[in-house]
């Protein structure tokens, strides 16, 4: 086979991969939705059950529903889960779209959108906001957003409960810099080159944490590096674990 | 009079539910389970107070029906809160330009959470 003919043949394999990814992707996200909704209407009636809606319960079966209703809310996150893995993936794989953006709004939209978040774990997210105005960044909005939620979300989820986050932005050298640390878990040496792996999960993240799936940091770093910028994080036993980007400024 | 609601929900097992638990809290509940069902219990002689509404739902999506009752004369002004399993940012903001009084997914909250909602938007 000559190599134009190879190239055409690989071509064409492509689409058709890309194109079941497609439907696979598709069937994921209704699938989920489905069993989001029966799994809804079983916490609403576990809960019936919890509140004393059908009789008084005994000690024991209230024990056990209880135990139901936690049950059924881990599932209910790990479809969340799911659904966000199904989305994210193909995220960092579309088409870029740029514009000038400012990251000091996208960070206080996304501390706003993971506030009840926080709340809810007794978390104080706090952003130590530059005294200048910083340029904008020539960058993919969308794109940029899901890389704060990423590592917010990552940040609220491993932190000790009651912690504080730090996020930061710094400007030098026609660079950003951002960095977001909490005061949590941390990373053992051994395991610190695996954690931008596609899927990889470390052992103490799942201590913490049972619900993951292993692909927003992969992502994150991803779409950093589209941006010609890089990613990578310090974390050291007792002060943490502080998440780094930088990317270029407009252009 | 008791305040009523009109659930537009196409999956009988949940409507069940959610009417059940607003007739226990004192509302009168019509019930739909698409857009043709329910622009009718909202033009007939019934005083809808308040809309439950799912999105993904047969014939129109809920943002076209969102979208519908913003447009008529009648109804513009009634609350409408989004009670559906999409969760997405996109779907939120779409929802949140045509006029919401709330965007709740349904997993993440219980049915007496969606009632305290309802409360705040409308009163017992």
């Amino acid at each position: 086979m000559d190599k134009e003919t190879e190239i055409k043949k690989l071509m064409e394999e492509n689409k058709k991969m890309a194109e079941l990814c497609a439907v696979k992707a598709d069937i994921v996200s209704m699938s989920a939705h489905q069993i989001r909704t029966a799994l809804s209407g079983l916490k609403w009636i576990i809960k019936m059950f919890l509140d004393g809606d059908l009789g008084k319960l005994t000690a024991e079966q209230e024990n056990l529903i209880s135990k139901a209703y936690d049950s059924n809310d881990r599932a209910i996150g790990i479809v969340s889960e799911l659904l966000l893995a199904n989305k994210t993936e193909d995220i960092a794989e579309k088409k870029y779209i740029f514009s000038e953006v400012d990251l000091t709004e996208l960070i206080d939209n996304s501390i706003f959108d993971f506030s009840g978040e926080a709340n809810a774990k007794g978390i104080q997210m706090i952003f130590l906001k530059p005294e200048i105005r910083l340029s904008l960044v020539h960058g993919d909005k969308e794109k940029l957003r899901v890389v704060f939620q990423n590592l917010l979300e990552n940040a609220i989820k491993y932190s000790n409960g009651h912690g504080k986050i730090f996020m930061a932005l710094r400007e030098k050298d026609k660079i950003i810099e951002f960095s977001i640390k909490d005061i949590g878990i941390c990373v053992p040496d051994e395991n610190k080159s695996r954690i931008f792996e596609k899927f990889y999960r470390d052992p103490e993240a799942r201590k913490k944490d049972v619900i993951g799936s292993g692909i927003g940091l992969f992502n994150a770093k991803k779409i950093i590096e589209e941006h010609g910028g890089k990613m990578w994080f310090e974390s050291e036993k007792d002060t943490g674990t502080t998440f780094f980007f930088s990317i270029p400024i407009s252009k | 009079m008791n305040k009523t609601i009109l659930i537009i929900e196409d999956d009988n097992f949940l409507q069940g539910l959610e009417a059940t638990k607003l007739k226990k809290e004192n509302y009168e509940v019509l019930t739909a389970s698409n857009s043709t069902e329910a622009f009718k219990m909202m033009g007939s002689k019934n005083e809808v107070s308040l809309v439950l509404l799912d999105l993904l739902l047969p014939e129109s999506s809920g943002f076209e029906i969102l979208k519908k009752i913003r447009d008529d004369k009648e109804l513009k002004n009634l609350p409408v809160i989004v009670f559906s399993n999409l969760s997405e940012e996109k779907d939120m903001e779409q929802a949140n330009k045509l006029g919401i009084s709330g965007f709740m997914v349904k997993s993440n909250f219980t049915l007496d959470e969606l009632v305290q909602r309802i409360k705040e938007v409308i009163g017992q």
